[in-house]
C-alpha cells in the first residue's frame, strides 16, 4: 500500500502541473514515435530477412553494385551456377531478369497492357515454397530451345486483366505479339523476386550456361549448410581475383576497378542499395533524437527535483530508505514514459499508414513496389518500444534521482535554504549542457544535410519545360506494323511504324490547342542507362576511359515541344533517314567537355561497350542539356546523345505535347487523334509531365519529408532543451550569483563569467558534435551525392545556430538573476 | 547633507529609511522611519523579534537592496546616487558580509572562496592576494584547510572561512546576519570571539542576533520592533571600554 501511496503522490504531482506533464509526455512520444516508425520502416524494408516459407534467409547474388551509375548489375550465369554446383557454397539458386512485356492485342480480343515480367529459372516457385493455385509452374523443359513459350500469371493479372476467368489457363495469349501459353496462376500477393506480374522462362543459355557469355542474370540463393555470408563473400572475392588473372580482355569488364566482381547481400537490402546509407543515416539521426528527448525530459524532471529538494530532504530526514526514494522519483518517469510510449505507438502507426499510401502512390503507375514493401509495426517493434520505454524510464528517472541522493540534506535542513549545490552536481549539470549541445549539433547537421540534399534532388531542374505538357506512351500493335522477331529489321516495316508517329504528330499539331509534339524513346526525367562512346582519333585504350552518355531515339522536330533547343549545327531531317545513315546529336555538356573548341559538328563517335563496338556516327548538332533518370544519381545522366528514331522502327514510343487550355481537353484531343490515325494503336500512361518527372523522385521526396519532420523535431528539441538545461543550470546557481554580487562583483563581471563558461561548454560540445557529423557525412557520401550547398549549410549554419542558441539561453536567465537585488538572489530557492 | 546625529566619525548614516515589499497586492512595511548612524570602530548588535525587519535593515546597510524612501550615506557616498556597478565596488571594498547560511561557493576551495572578493579588485596583484588570503585564514585559524572544499568542512569551520572572506579585503564595516544562528554553542563561541578580536583590532561590526549573550558582547545594542528602532543603548561593556 506504500507503493499505491507513491503512485498517488506521483500522479498528483503530474496532475498539478498539466503543462509540464503534457510537454514531457509529448517529448517522449515524439522521440519514441519517431524511433518506432523508423525501426519498423527499416525492419520491413531491410532488417527482417526475406525467407519465404523457409528458415534460411534469401540472398541476392549478382555482380557488384555500380555506385557510379547507382544501379545493380547482373552477373554471368556461368559464374553464379559455379558457386552452387562446383564450389558448393549455395544450397539453392535461381536466376532472373526483370523487364516489361506487352500482353494482349495482336488479334486476341483483349486490350494491350504492359506488365512487369520477370524471366526466371524454372525452380523459382519451388525455391519460394509457393505453388500455383491454378495450372502448373515451370519445368526444366520450358527453358529448352523450341519449347512452347509459356507464361505464369500473378493472381492480380489473372483477376484484373483476365477477369478471374479460369478457362484462360492452357490458352494462348500474345506476349510482345508472340503467342505464349498460360500454364499457371500464382496465389494472391506473390510477386517474387520483387515486382513480378507475369513470369516467363529464361532461355536455356541463362540457366545452364556451359561457357562464359555476355548474358547477365541476377541470382537469389540460400546458403549451403555451414556456410556463412562472410564466408561466401570471401570465397567470391577469391573467385573474382582468380578470375581476373585469366579473363580475356573482352570479358574483364565483369570485374570492376577494385578487382571485385560477385556480391552477396541480404535480398531486401540489395533492392535498396542506393538508399541504404540514407536509411542508415536516418536511423542514426532518429536514435540521436531519442537520446536528445531523453536528456530533455531528464532535465525537466531534474529542474523539478531542484524545486522539491527541500521536501526530499525532509523525507530523508524522516527516514525514507534510499530505495524507496528512488522508486518514488521513478514513478513520475514511469507515468510520463508509459503514456508517451502509448502515444508513440499511435504516432508510429499513423506514420506507417501514411508511408504505405506514399509507396502505393509512388509506384502506382508501373507497379514497381517490391512485394515486401508493406510497412507495419511488428512484434519486434513492440519489443523495441517496450525496451526503449524502460530505458527511458531509467535515464529520465536516474538523472533526478541521482541529484536527489547526491545532495547535502543536512545543509538543506540546517540552513532552511536549498543548499549550495555540490561540486558533483555542478559538474553533472555541465555534462548535461555539453551533451545537449553535442547531440543537437549532430542531429541538426545530419537533418539539414539530408534534408537539403533530398530536397534539391526532388526539385531538380531536368532542363525541360513541364508546364502545360502532357505525356503518354504509344504502343503499336504488331499485327499491322510487322511482327517483331521476324520482320522488325525490314526497313519498310520500320518506316511504316515511324510514318504512324509522324502522322499522329502532324494530326495533333494541326489542332488549335496543341502547340508542338515530341516523340522520344524515353523523355527527359525518365530512363537512363549509359554506354561508353569513343571519339574518332581520340579512342581511349580501355573502353571505360571513354566518355559515356545516355542515348535516346527522337523524332524530327521534337525539341520545341520540350523547351529544348538546338545550340549548334542542325536538327535531324530527311537526310538522316535511311539504311546505313548514322547521324547523332549530342548535348551541350558533352560538347563543352569533349569539344571545348566548339568543333563538335562533323566529328565522329561510336559506341564502345566491351566486345561490342558500334558504327561511326557523325555529329550533326548540339542540343541543350536535359537530365535523364534521377538527379540523385551520378552526373553521367547529364551526358545525353540522340539518334533519329525513324531508323529504329520503334514499337513503343513516349510522347510529350505542349498544349494550351485545359489538360482534360488536351487528353481528349490526343485520344481522338490516335483514333483517327490508327484505331489499333494503344495509348497508355497519359499524365502531366510534372507527374512523370516526379515519379522517380517520389521516394526521395517522401524521405525528404521525413527528414524535414526530423529536422523540425530536432530543432524544437534542441532549442527547448538547450534553453532548459542552460537556464536550469543557471537557476541552480542563483544563490552563487547573489554571493558573488554581495562580495562586489559587477554585473558585467558576472555576465562575462557565465558567458565564458557557456563558451567553454560550447567549444567542447561543438568539437565532439562536428567531429561525429563529419564522420557520419563521410560515411554517407560514399553512396550518396551530397550537394555542396547543404554541406556548407550544415557545417557552418548549424554550429552558428547552436552558438547563438546557447549564448542566448545563457544570457537571458543570467541577466534575469543579475537584475534581482542581491538580497533576493541570496534567499532564492 | 550631514544630519544632526552624524558626527565626524560617522561611517554610516540612515535618514528616515523606509522599506516596503510589494507581493501580490500585499504591502509589507518591513522598515519604517529608520534613523541610525554608526561610527567607525563601533560594535553594534541589532536584536528584535522574528520578522521585525532586522535582515532587511542589514541588506540595506550592505547595499544588497534599495530602500523605498529615505537617504543613506556610507563612507561619504549617498547610496541612492550610486550606479549598480558603483554599489558593487563599495560592497567589495567597504563591506564584509557574514551570512547565517555561510554562503560559500561549493565548487571553489576554501582559499578560492576567501580570494573571491579580492579577485574583483583591480588594484591588488596576484601575490598580494595570496598574502591577504593567507593572513585572513590565519586570523580564523583555517589555513590548514585552505585546499578543502566547503562540503568537507563542519558548519563552524565554514563560518570561520566566511569570516575570513569577509575580512580579507579589510572592509570598513562587517555586516553579520545571525552569524551563529546555524552553529552549536561551542562553535558560536569561537565565531563570537573572532568578532571580538576583530573589533579589538579596530573593525566596525554590525551584527543581527537573537542571542542576548551575543548581543551583550557588542558595545551598542539596537532593538527593532515592527520595522522601527525602539531602543538604542550603549552596553556596560562599551562603557567599560570607554571608561
Ligand atoms: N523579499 C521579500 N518580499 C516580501 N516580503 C519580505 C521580503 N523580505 C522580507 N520580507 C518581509 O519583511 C519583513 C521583515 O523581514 P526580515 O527578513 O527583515 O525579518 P527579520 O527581522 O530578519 O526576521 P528573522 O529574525 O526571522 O530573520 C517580514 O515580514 C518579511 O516577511
Ligand atoms: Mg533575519
Amino acid at each position: 500500500m506504500s507503493v499505491s501511496l507513491d503512485i498517488k503522490y506521483a500522479a498528483r504531482l503530474l496532475a498539478k502541473k498539466p503543462a509540464f506533464t503534457a510537454l514531457t509526455v509529448l517529448i517522449v512520444a515524439i522521440g519514441l514515435g519517431l524511433t518506432l516508425y523508423t525501426y519498423s520502416l527499416l525492419n520491413s524494408l531491410v532488417f527482417t530477412p526475406l525467407t519465404l516459407n523457409n528458415d534460411k534467409p534469401i540472398y541476392a547474388v549478382e555482380a557488384q553494385y555500380d555506385y557510379t551509375h547507382l544501379s545493380r548489375r547482373p552477373a554471368d550465369p556461368f559464374d553464379l551456377y559455379k558457386l552452387k554446383n562446383e564450389l558448393n557454397l549455395l544450397e539453392d539458386l535461381g536466376v532472373y531478369q526483370e523487364g516489361t512485356t506487352f500482353v494482349g492485342g495482336a488479334g486476341a480480343n483483349t486490350a494491350i497492357r504492359k506488365f512487369n515480367s520477370t524471366y526466371v529459372s524454372w525452380n523459382i516457385f519451388e525455391f519460394a515454397g509457393v505453388q500455383p493455385i491454378l495450372g502448373r509452374g515451370f519445368s526444366p523443359e520450358d527453358h529448352f530451345e523450341g519449347a512452347e513459350p509459356s507464361v505464369v500469371l500473378s493472381y492480380e493479372v489473372f483477376q484484373n486483366y483476365f477477369r478471374g476467368d479460369e478457362s484462360v489457363v492452357g490458352t494462348m495469349v500474345p506476349l510482345d505479339a508472340e503467342p505464349n501459353r498460360i500454364i499457371g496462376v500464382m496465389p494472391e500477393g506473390f510477386a517474387f523476386p520483387a515486382i513480378a506480374e507475369i513470369w516467363q522462362p529464361l532461355p536455356q543459355v541463362s540457366v545452364a550456361a556451359t561457357e562464359r557469355s555476355y548474358n547477365g542474370v541476377f541470382g537469389f540463393a540460400r546458403l549451403a549448410d555451414g556456410v556463412t555470408l562472410s564466408q561466401l563473400r570471401t570465397e567470391m572475392d577469391a573467385y573474382s581475383t582468380e578470375l581476373s588473372t585469366r579473363l580475356d580482355e573482352d570479358m574483364n569488364w565483369r570485374i570492376n576497378t577494385d578487382g571485385k566482381y560477385l556480391s552477396a547481400e541480404p535480398f531486401k537490402k540489395a533492392a535498396i542499395t542506393q538508399y541504404y546509407s540514407m536509411f542508415m543515416a536516418m536511423f542514426v539521426v532518429v536514435f540521436l533524437i531519442l537520446l536528445l528527448a531523453c536528456i530533455n525530459v531528464g532535465n525537466l524532471l531534474l529542474a523539478r527535483v531542484n524545486q522539491r529538494f527541500k521536501e526530499i530532504a525532509i523525507r530523508v530526514a524522516m527516514g525514507v530508505p534510499r530505495k524507496r526514494l528512488i522508486l518514488q522519483m521513478l514513478w513520475e518517469s514511469i507515468f510520463i514514459c508509459s503514456i508517451g510510449g502509448l502515444l508513440a505507438l499511435l504516432l508510429a502507426a499513423w506514420g506507417l499508414e501514411i508511408s504505405n499510401q506514399v509507396f502505393d502512390q509512388t509506384y502506382a503507375v508501373d507497379n514497381l513496389k517490391p512485394f515486401w514493401w508493406h510497412v507495419q509495426i511488428e512484434a519486434n517493434g513492440i519489443f523495441l518500444l517496450i525496451s526503449a520505454v524502460v530505458a527511458m524510464i531509467f535515464i529520465t528517472g536516474y538523472i533526478p534521482a541521482w541529484r536527489a541522493l547526491s545532495g547535502d540534506f543536512n545543509a538543506v535542513l540546517r540552513d532552511g535554504t536549498r543548499g549550495a549545490i555540490g561540486k558533483k552536481a555542478a559538474q553533472a549539470s555541465k555534462v548535461l549542457v555539453i551533451s545537449e549541445i553535442f547531440l543537437s549539433c549532430v542531429v541538426l547537421m545530419m537533418a539539414s544535410i539530408l534534408l537539403s540534399t533530398s530536397y534539391s534532388a526532388g526539385i531538380a531542374d531536368y532542363g525541360v519545360e513541364t508546364e502545360n505538357r502532357l505525356t503518354a506512351q504509344l504502343q503499336l500493335p504488331p499485327v499491322s506494323f510487322g511482327i517483331r522477331r521476324d520482320t522488325e529489321f525490314e526497313h519498310a516495316d520500320r518506316l511504316k511504324r515511324s510514318a504512324f508517329y509522324y502522322a499522329l504528330k502532324d494530326e495533333l499539331e494541326s489542332q488549335p490547342n496543341i502547340q508542338a509534339v515530341a516523340m522520344m524513346t524515353e523523355l527527359p526525367g525518365r530512363g537512363e542507362g549509359t554506354s561508353y562512346y569513343e571519339i574518332e582519333g581520340r579512342e581511349a585504350p580501355v573502353y571505360n576511359e571513354n566518355p559515356y552518355s545516355n542515348n535516346e531515339g527522337v523524332a524530327k522536330d521534337s525539341w520545341r515541344a520540350l523547351g529544348m533547343r538546338i545550340i549548334q549545327g542542325r536538327d535531324f531531317d530527311h537526310r538522316d533517314i535511311g539504311e546505313g545513315v548514322l547521324s547523332i546529336i549530342i548535348n551541350e555538356s558533352i560538347a563543352k567537355e569533349f569539344f571545348p573548341d566548339g568543333d563538335a559538328i562533323g566529328q565522329r563517335v561510336r559506341r564502345a561497350n566491351p566486345g561490342n563496338k558500334g558504327e561511326w556516327n557523325t555529329i550533326m548538332g548540339v542540343v541543350s542539356d536535359t537530365f535523364h533518370g534521377s538527379t540523385m544519381r551520378s552526373s553521367s545522366t547529364s551526358y545525353n546523345s540522340y539518334h533519329i528514331m525513324d531508323n529504329w522502327g520503334l514499337f513503343r514510343v513516349n510522347m510529350a505535347m505542349h498544349y494550351t487550355g485545359l489538360q482534360v481537353e488536351a487528353e481528349k484531343t490526343l485520344l481522338q487523334a490516335v483514333d483517327k490515325v490508327n484505331t489499333d494503336v494503344g495509348v497508355y500512361h497519359i499524365q502531366s509531365y510534372d507527374n512523370l518527372i516526379k515519379q522517380p523522385m517520389m521516394l526521395v521526396v517522401a524521405v525528404s519529408k521525413v527528414f524535414l519532420l526530423c529536422g523540425i523535431i530536432a530543432a524544437f528539441l534542441a532549442a527547448s532543451g538547450i534553453y532548459a538545461v542552460a537556464s536550469n543550470s543557471i537557476s541552480q546557481r542563483t544563490q552563487e550569483i547573489g554571493v558573488r554580487r554581495a562580495l562586489g562583483s559587477s554585473d558585467a563581471g558576472i555576465m562575462r563569467l557565465f558567458m565564458l563558461q557557456a563558451s567553454q561548454q560550447l567549444a567542447i560540445g561543438l568539437t565532439i558534435g562536428i567531429g561525429l557529423s563529419i564522420w557520419l557525412v563521410n560515411f554517407m557520401s560514399e553512396t550518396m551525392i551530397i550537394n555542396d550547398l547543404s554541406y556548407v549549410l550544415g557545417m557552418l549554419g548549424v554550429p552558428l545556430l547552436i552558438i547563438f542558441m546557447v549564448l542566448l539561453a545563457t544570457f537571458i536567465p543570467t541577466k534575469k538573476v543579475v537584475l534581482m537585488e542581491p538580497s533576493e538572489a541570496l534567499h532564492h530557492d | 547633507m550631514i544630519t544632526t546625529s552624524a558626527t565626524s566619525k560617522s561611517l554610516v548614516t540612515l535618514n528616515n529609511i523606509k522599506k516596503v515589499f510589494f507581493t501580490d497586492d500585499v504591502e509589507t512595511h518591513a522598515l519604517n522611519e529608520i534613523n541610525l548612524s554608526i561610527n567607525k570602530g563601533e560594535y553594534l548588535s541589532i536584536t528584535g523579534p522574528s520578522g521585525c525587519g532586522k535582515s532587511t535593515l542589514l541588506s540595506l546597510l550592505g547595499l544588497l537592496d534599495t530602500s523605498t524612501a529615505g537617504t543613506y550615506q556610507l563612507a561619504g557616498h549617498e547610496a541612492s546616487d550610486l550606479s549598480r556597478d558603483e554599489r558593487a565596488k563599495i560592497r567589495n571594498k567597504e563591506i564584509g558580509f557574514i551570512f547565517q547560511a555561510f554562503n560559500l561557493i561549493s565548487d571553489l576551495s576554501v582559499a578560492e572562496n576567501v580570494e573571491l572578493p579580492l579577485t574583483y579588485r583591480s588594484d591588488i596583484t596576484k601575490s598580494q592576494r595570496a598574502e591577504m588570503v593567507k593572513d585572513a585564514l590565519e586570523k580564523v585559524d583555517m589555513q590548514h584547510r585552505a585546499n578543502h572544499f566547503p562540503s568537507q568542512l563542519s558548519g563552524g569551520q565554514q563560518q570561520r572561512v566566511a569570516v575570513a572572506r569577509a575580512i580579507a579585503g579589510n572592509p570598513s564595516i562587517i555586516l553579520a546576519d545571525e552569524p551563529t544562528g546555524n552553529l552549536d554553542s561551542k562553535n558560536a563561541q569561537v565565531v563570537m570571539s573572532l568578532l571580538d578580536r576583530l573589533h579589538d583590532q579596530g573593525a566596525t561590526i554590525c551584527m543581527v542576533t537573537h542571542d542576548p549573550r551575543s548581543a551583550a558582547r557588542a558595545g551598542r545594542t539596537i532593538e527593532v520592533f515592527d520595522g522601527k528602532i525602539v531602543s538604542d543603548q550603549l552596553t556596560e561593556k562599551s562603557q567599560a571600554v570607554v571608561l
